[in-house]
């Protein structure tokens, strides 16, 4: 080993030995590993690798929390008449009296599904901004974007538009990677998230492949409106949402308002399938705002809905589905 | 080899026994020791005002958003915790099996205060970027072990707790635990810088995260920087009296480095194979389609890979390292364990920048629905603000340690 010439470790102050001097290393328990020592390493290290099984063993097994199931989600709503506009009624109607038959059964009985017609989606994104107002969405969260698709060339070309809300998987990738328990499969079908729960760490945005879920960053429309407005009565507040961005939303049945920087700022946010609609008989408001008709909504296991017949047509398909998430919404192409 | 510091007669420690005055006067002595204090001031300094503005503003001024959910701070998360894996596997190992250099208790305090110093702000950083900082006990009050995450945050709290108990067990004298306790440690450090990789491994969702190799590039950089790191500190403690080091701390010193350097060495070369069977695997498929790796090679982020990762954290280290002057294989330490940031960094970020969905971005338009990622002022001030806790931290423990020991020994108790 090269000596070099500043090895002295204190070129000020020289080194000096102790009143006392260090016991050699052998003097610091440093001998020979004794066989109680192994004993005690193979126990402690047993016990490590067998309480990290366990916990992961637990936890897979472990239900989601508790969602409100049985008769107490059984909900008596008015069915509309049928009603025909010539020789065909509007679909709105009929899913309308699906809706209401679904309500009639308790909540795990139901099995919320959708279907995307793309060859009547014309892309006007009303649905993206029914969707918005509906939840009242801040900047940078969405819940149902339509992408949009050029193919072939001029003088062939076509657009194809492809509403994207939340898949509401059967098998969603976004629910294990919960570090908090704060996001799971209902018995409808539907993936919710407890704004009460999330730590908004942001994994399951990674897991989603279709990037359904996005974070309220606490974002607002107007709060720097200010700049470079003209002063006087009408200029905003500089760094104050205006009154109509904290309206309280109405997620999950429940009031949320993001005033004070309350949940859901912070979340991570995605489509319910509008759950707080359907419990007092509302389609979904994506559904709604269609002014194709190419959202279709209701519930899977009933036979005689809508859905179910649309989601068994030869050209409908999901979206990855090699990516094995099995999704509750088809697409007929 | 100077005998005159390697001999485990002779104290280093300049009597009487350290204190804070002390050791902030010792530091103030040597000209490296005022270059690392006003270093120290000056990171310490901006990286608050990064931590206030980040408290009181949100995440409005970092970069990340809803299709690239984690950057820089989440990077340093990651490196941070496998610089303590990685320095403590070694130091624990070292201890366990007697090598020239780590067989003194004073010397696997250092490592334990090391570890533990670097771990802390990592959670800091993590935290930081929580949506709900005020709900992160929720993994601990109501965790599910099928998430990676709340398994690493367990494992990581466990090794805190198991670091700590192997810390006082150094000042029990004889005590037969101490091994046994270490060897969890060591389990628990080899496996936490593995689970980082499978934290994104099991993404199925990013095919770029999704390998298998991911536990094994983020284990073998854990452990290079991790050992570029410990060189660092076992070389400055060595060399200079930044403060009173703990008694013993720097027998053997030479011996340490000339190991870490060893260690280091083969560790970069290790990671580069990794990487380089990553990568080959992934361009030479006969219908190769790796947008992930391009971007990593070529796009807007090539200099994080060739110039940060490659010429700073291997090629240069690996020219440094070869050479016979221990003061150019402490700055092949600095670099790597700085570099090797950026190991992380060309995982974390090419992986998120590509989306599954064609034409997502497009879709509605904001800026933080984009698949890109720049780290804002913010997020740099935060990043610094970590590596000055990590400073303070190791300095503290290292104070203390040393002041634990030099209180039981004038006392006649056990060292």
């Amino acid at each position: 080993m090269n000596e070099e010439p500043e090895q002295n470790p204190s070129p000020e102050e020289p080194v000096r030995p102790s009143e006392e001097p260090l016991p050699p290393a052998a003097a610091e328990g440093l001998k020979e590993w004794s066989r109680r020592e192994v004993i005690k390493m193979g126990g402690l290290l047993g016990l490590g690798v067998a309480v990290g099984v366990g916990v992961v063993a637990v936890s897979r097994e472990q239900g989601p929390p508790g969602t409100p199931e049985g008769d107490t989600t059984v909900r008596k709503l008015p069915a509309p008449p049928p009603a025909a506009f010539g020789d065909a009624e509007d679909p709105l109607l009929g899913m309308q009296r699906d809706l209401v038959r679904a309500m009639a059964k308790p909540r795990e009985q139901r099995q919320w599904m959708m279907v995307i017609d793309t060859r009547k989606c014309v892309g006007c994104m009303g649905c993206t901004i029914g969707c918005v107002a509906e939840n009242k969405l801040p900047p940078g969260v969405v819940y149902r974007p339509v992408l949009t698709k050029e193919v072939g060339s001029y003088p062939n070309l076509g657009i194809r538009f492809t509403p994207r809300p939340c898949m509401q998987c059967d098998e969603p990738p976004c629910v294990p990677v919960c570090p908090a328990r704060a996001t799971w499969k209902g018995p409808d079908g539907v993936v919710v998230i407890d704004y009460d729960r999330c730590i908004g760490c942001r994994y399951c945005l990674t897991a989603c492949p279709y990037g359904a879920r996005t974070s309220d960053f606490g974002l607002s429309y107007v709060e720097h409106a200010a700049e470079g407005a003209p002063t006087g009565d009408s200029r905003p507040l500089e760094g104050t949402p205006a009154a109509w961005e904290v309206l309280p939303s109405h997620e999950y049945g429940k009031s949320w308002s993001r005033a004070d920087g309350g949940s859901p700022v912070g979340n991570a946010r995605k489509c319910h399938f509008c759950l707080h609609r359907l419990e007092v008989g509302q389609l979904p408001v994506c559904t709604t705002t269609c002014i194709g008709r190419a959202t279709y909504f209701g519930d899977g296991n009933d036979p005689e809905a809508l859905v179910t017949k649309l989601s068994v047509l030869p050209n409908a398909d999901v979206l990855l589905p090699e990516k094995g998430t099995h999704p509750r919404v088809y697409y007929l192409r | 080899m100077n005998t005159s510091v390697s001999s485990p007669i002779i104290d280093t420690t300049p009597p009487p026994g350290p204190s804070p005055k002390g050791g902030l006067r010792a530091a103030l002595s040597t000209p490296a020791g005022r270059v690392l204090l006003i270093l120290w001031l000056a990171v310490a300094g901006v990286g608050i005002w990064g931590v206030v503005e980040r408290l009181t503003s949100g995440h409005t001024g970092a970069g990340y958003g809803s299709y690239v959910p984690w950057g820089l701070w989440v990077a340093m998360y990651f490196h941070l915790v496998g610089l303590a894996g990685g320095t403590f596997v070694l130091g624990a190992l070292g201890f366990m099996f007697r090598w020239k250099g780590f067989e003194r208790l004073a010397a696997l305090r250092t490592t334990i205060v090391l570890s533990i110093a670097l771990i802390l702000p990592a959670f800091i950083g993590v935290w930081l970027d929580l949506g709900r900082l005020g709900r992160a006990y929720r993994i601990f009050a109501s965790p599910s072990f099928t998430s990676m995450m709340a398994f690493n945050a367990w494992m990581y709290t466990g090794f805190i707790v198991v670091a700590l108990v192997a810390l006082w067990l150094t000042y029990r004298k004889r005590s037969s635990w101490l091994r046994p306790v270490l060897a969890l440690g060591v389990l628990l450090s080899l496996a936490f810088p593995s689970q980082s990789g499978a934290f994104f491994g099991v993404i199925d969702a990013k095919p770029y995260w999704n390998s298998a190799l991911l536990p094994f590039l983020f284990l073998v950089s854990a452990i290079v920087a991790g050992a570029a790191l410990l060189l660092v500190v076992r070389y400055l403690q060595g060399r200079y009296e930044f403060t009173a080091w703990d008694q013993g701390a720097t027998d053997n010193w030479e011996a340490a480095v000339g190991r870490l350097r060893m260690v280091t060495l083969a560790g970069i070369v290790v990671y580069l194979v990794l990487e380089f069977a990553e990568i080959s695997i992934g361009f030479w498929s006969p219908v190769a389609d790796a947008p992930g790796l391009e971007l990593m090679l070529w796009g807007a982020y090539w200099w994080v890979f060739w110039i940060v990762h490659v010429l700073f954290g291997a090629l240069i280290p690996i020219v440094l390292l070869a050479t016979r002057r221990k003061v150019l294989w402490m700055v092949a330490g600095a670099l790597t364990a700085v570099a090797f940031v950026s190991a992380r960094l060309n995982i974390l970020i090419p992986g998120q920048t590509l989306s599954e969905l064609k034409g997502l971005n497009e879709a509605f338009y904001h800026e933080r629905l984009v698949f890109d990622y720049k780290a804002t002022w913010e997020e740099y001030l935060v990043a610094l603000f970590l590596v000055a806790v990590a400073a303070t931290l190791f300095y503290l423990g290292v104070w203390a340690t040393a002041s634990i020991s030099e209180r039981r020994r004038t006392q006649g108790g056990a060292s």
